[in-house]
């Protein structure tokens, strides 16, 4: 049987930095997988931070791609490390969020044993559209 | 110019289907896929087969030339690339702790940067009523051995939006994502892994190649004409299964 990975009270979190080019995608996208891959083999829990727009495809292809792609790892290694006790999910923001209510969502999903692969939209800007 | 449809992985399973299936709508096909003999088998065989002028082109997709060489081969043929369906993929499945960098950028690349930047490098050319149709996959949602082909499909789904919000009104995008389809490489697993796969569909069976072909072939057309910057799910209900 698998080792049960430690909840960690310290989470580990990526956010996606928008200006991605299309060129540089698999790189980003293999760098944010290694350091996933590495916080949640150390038993920590992940939160991912992307912008519900770049989600939404309102911002530039290659920054929808790498939203996408982030949310695709989120979905993936928590169904992956289910039986390892790997917890990783995704805050999609907008830009009018401020950071504290942000620190506290991230806090508080890091925190919940009940939460995983899932994908939290804050702000408003998904009301009418397509859950994704 | 003739009305054309551009169909990248033609020679495999789902894109000969694809490509067979929207011979019926378009009076020229160009498939895309690595040199080999298989895609000359199926050039062969399509021409042979259906009413479309076919010609196919062996290229490495992720080649950062590939894109304008199809461009002017299209050109060459006087083609008008009223369909693009981005249908090559791979995967490279393995355990996440397993899975090397090699085998990530791979599959981000062929299943995810490759579609865009042919989608792009053609746009221009694609006339108004055009459309793009993206081939993701259900393991997008979350799938176990995959991180990089759900990061690679998920990013497809989401630039799909975006591509369809950037191209709307004259050129439609969608993504379709099928889910365990009977190919060459799904027939290949073990019996009682497949077995237990189909166990989790509740149509009780894999889907066919030519069942993806048929609601490529609906998003293409003017029937979907109101249909834009959408992931329709051809998996047999295994998306909303236990």
């Amino acid at each position: 049987m698998p080792e049960v990975a430690a909840h960690s009270p310290d989470p580990f979190v990526l956010s996606a930095t928008p200006g991605t080019e299309l060129a540089e995608l698999d790189e980003t996208l293999l760098a944010a997988f290694r350091a996933i891959r590495d916080a949640l083999t150390e038993g920590r829990t992940v939160v991912v931070v992307v912008r519900d727009s770049d989600l939404l495809g309102h911002g530039s292809p290659a920054d929808a791609a790498l939203a996408g792609g982030l949310l695709g790892l989120t979905r993936a290694l928590a169904t992956e490390g289910v039986r390892q006790g790997w917890r990783v999910n995704a805050l999609g923001v907008t830009g009018d969020v401020d950071t504290a209510e942000l620190d506290a969502w991230i806090t508080h999903i890091s925190e919940s044993t009940a939460i995983n692969g899932e994908l939290i939209r804050l702000g408003n800007l998904h009301l009418g559209k397509v859950p994704v | 110019m003739t009305d054309a449809a551009v169909v990248t992985g033609a020679a495999g399973a789902l894109g000969r289907a694809i490509a067979e299936r929207l011979a019926d709508d378009v009076d020229a096909l160009l498939l895309i896929d690595l040199p080999s003999e298989s895609l000359q088998a199926t050039e062969q065989s399509l021409s042979q087969s259906t009413s479309a002028r076919v010609t196919s082109i062996g290229c490495d997709i992720t080649a950062t030339n590939t894109p304008s060489s199809i461009v002017k081969e299209l050109a060459s043929l006087a083609l008008s690339p009223r369909i693009l369906v981005n249908n090559a993929g791979i995967n490279r499945d393995s355990r996440a702790t397993k899975m090397t960098d090699e085998h990530f950028r791979a599959v981000v690349n062929v299943d995810l940067v490759a579609p865009a930047r042919l989608a792009m490098e053609l746009h221009p050319l694609m006339p108004n009523g055009s459309s793009v149709i993206n081939i993701a996959s259900r393991a997008a949602l979350g799938s176990f051995g995959q991180a990089n082909y759900a990061a690679a499909k998920s990013g497809l789904v989401a630039l799909t939006r975006a591509l369809a919000l950037l191209w709307a009104p004259t050129v439609r995008v969608n993504a379709v994502a099928p889910g365990l389809i009977d190919t060459p490489m799904t027939a290949s697993m073990p019996k009682d892994v497949l077995a237990a796969m189909i166990e989790r569909v509740p149509a009780g069976r894999m889907g066919e190649a030519a069942e993806v072909a048929d609601l490529v072939a609906f998003c293409s057309s003017p029937a979907a004409s109101y249909l834009t910057g959408q992931l329709l799910l051809i998996c047999g209900g295994r998306s909303i299964a236990p």
